[in-house]
């Protein structure tokens, strides 16, 4: 049923595509948190701004609360692979921009992943308490070192695991990059099944080599878990 | 000395802060006695810049306090109900932080400053522990000498003991008598008796955002007649 030897023969390129495949999740995810944490600190402090009824500021707030939230509405609304195929077909060209497929995919699967991270990040600021702002606020933190260094790291530690979720369907939903011609990991493995007409050997291959790639993340994650969240009583 | 002079606040069409006049000399606790709602912790947080007051002054020796300063300039520092320690940073962490990225001191000031005070109010090998840790007694410790570590000239405490053992309220009369005997200038917000009786102080009793009766706690002692509306609460019959 499974040939090993074939295995073993192509593991060379499907380890080559699985290099670009963790090139694709690691930028993207990179992306995702960075765009994700600025969303959610957007969201956060713009219902504030709202809610503490600043005058002219507050419908700024609100405004910049709208956008956000439209944002986030249309990202997860709609299919990664059409907003792949959209940034990439549509958007770079109208833009009159050139990108290699590699970069256009990173993008795509970064925007799209900001959203999703942005929740959860929000779910996490939103959970720490008021009173560990207003203790930053009196010892004279400024707003921006209040969530540098007292709400985000508190954030952040109560979302780890959801963000671990986010990394590894980020690891699997590389894979649609390669409609638009990138080569990672499961298109190495179509060249693999078109060479040597073993359907069963390629997939079981490839969907081996993806459950080690996230095993092995998700091994990471719970250690970070462990390590960021030691100043809780057991 | 602090003195607050006609001092409004108002939430929502009612009067929290009704006129309040105070007058704390340094090295004086003034304990603001009342009821839950009564605008105790109001008081405390306009003092601390977390409420702004409609209304009125607060002169501190003389001068007037610019209350969007306070934070910056450290004048003031509180104690909260609930602590609100940083729980994830460790026990010396919680006091070098401030004083690393607010007031610019190096790592090796700010470590000097928090072994102080972490040896002053008996906390001393518990630098690399973890909030969570500590009891709660020690967490509230805590929280007083990171108040302490930015040299406040007023020191707020939100209802010390509500948040602890019973058994623990000498301790905590005890810390808050030294920090007046520091010079500092101390004010309380409290409804518990336990905690006043264990406390040379002043004693405002506080109704409907107004102190409506104020006494020495040693001339209270001694005279109870002279204060019905205090004795009353002591007594548990003021609801």
């Amino acid at each position: 049923m499974i040939n090993f030897e074939l295995i073993v023969k192509y593991l060379p390129l499907l380890l080559k595509g699985a290099i670009t495949t963790l090139h694709i999740a690691a930028m993207s995810c990179f992306l995702g948190l960075t765009g994700g944490t600025l969303l959610a600190l957007g969201q956060t402090q713009s219902s504030l701004i709202h809610a503490s009824r600043l005058g002219k500021l507050r419908w700024a707030g609100s405004l910049l609360n709208y956008c956000i939230s439209f944002y986030i509405t249309i990202i997860r609304g709609t299919p990664m692979l059409i907003q792949i195929a959209f940034f990439y077909y549509a958007i770079i060209p109208a833009l009159g921009l050139q990108i290699s497929p590699l970069y256009a995919a990173i993008i795509a699967i970064g925007i799209n992943s900001s959203a999703y991270i942005s929740q959860v990040i929000r779910s996490g600021i939103t959970s720490v308490d008021k009173g560990q702002l207003e203790a930053a606020r009196v010892l004279g933190f400024s707003k921006m070192q209040s969530i540098r260094y007292i709400v985000l790291p508190q954030a952040l530690r109560m979302v780890i695991p959801s963000l671990g979720n986010e990394f590894i369907t980020l690891i699997k939903d590389s894979s649609l990059a390669y409609t638009i011609g990138v080569v990672e990991l499961y298109k190495q493995g179509i060249t693999m099944k078109s060479l040597t007409f073993d359907t069963m050997t390629t997939f079981t291959a490839v969907a081996l080599i993806y459950l080690i790639l996230t095993t092995v993340l998700s091994f990471v994650m719970n250690v970070i878990e462990r390590k960021m969240n030691q100043h809780v009583k057991n | 000395m602090l003195k607050i002079e006609k001092l409004c606040k108002t939430f929502d069409h009612k009067k929290i802060l009704n006129n309040i006049d105070l007058t704390v000399h340094k090295g004086e606790i003034a304990v603001l006695l009342g009821q839950s709602g009564v605008g105790k912790s109001t008081l405390l947080r306009v003092l601390n810049a977390l409420e702004t007051a409609d209304t009125g002054t607060i002169l501190l020796d003389g001068k007037a306090l610019d209350l969007a300063k306070i934070p910056h300039e450290h004048t003031v520092g509180m104690v909260f109900q609930h602590f609100n320690l940083f729980e994830h940073l460790t026990v010396e962490q919680n006091i070098t932080l401030a004083l690393e990225k607010v007031m610019g001191k190096t790592d090796q000031e700010s470590i000097l400053i928090a072994q102080d005070l972490l040896q002053r109010y008996g906390l001393e090998g518990k630098n690399d522990m973890y909030v969570s840790q500590l009891s709660g007694g020690q967490k509230q410790r805590l929280a007083i000498a990171r108040t302490l570590a930015l040299k406040p000239k007023i020191v707020c405490l939100d209802e010390p003991t509500s948040a602890l053992d019973p058994l623990l309220t000498t301790h905590v009369a005890n810390t808050i008598q030294k920090l007046a005997d520091e010079g500092y200038i101390v004010l309380v917000a409290s409804h518990d008796v336990a905690l006043l009786e264990r406390l040379t102080c002043s004693i405002y009793l506080m109704q409907n955002g107004s102190i409506v009766e104020s006494a020495k706690s040693d001339e209270f002692k001694h005279y109870k007649s002279k204060f019905p509306l205090i004795s009353k609460f002591v007594a548990g019959e003021i609801e």
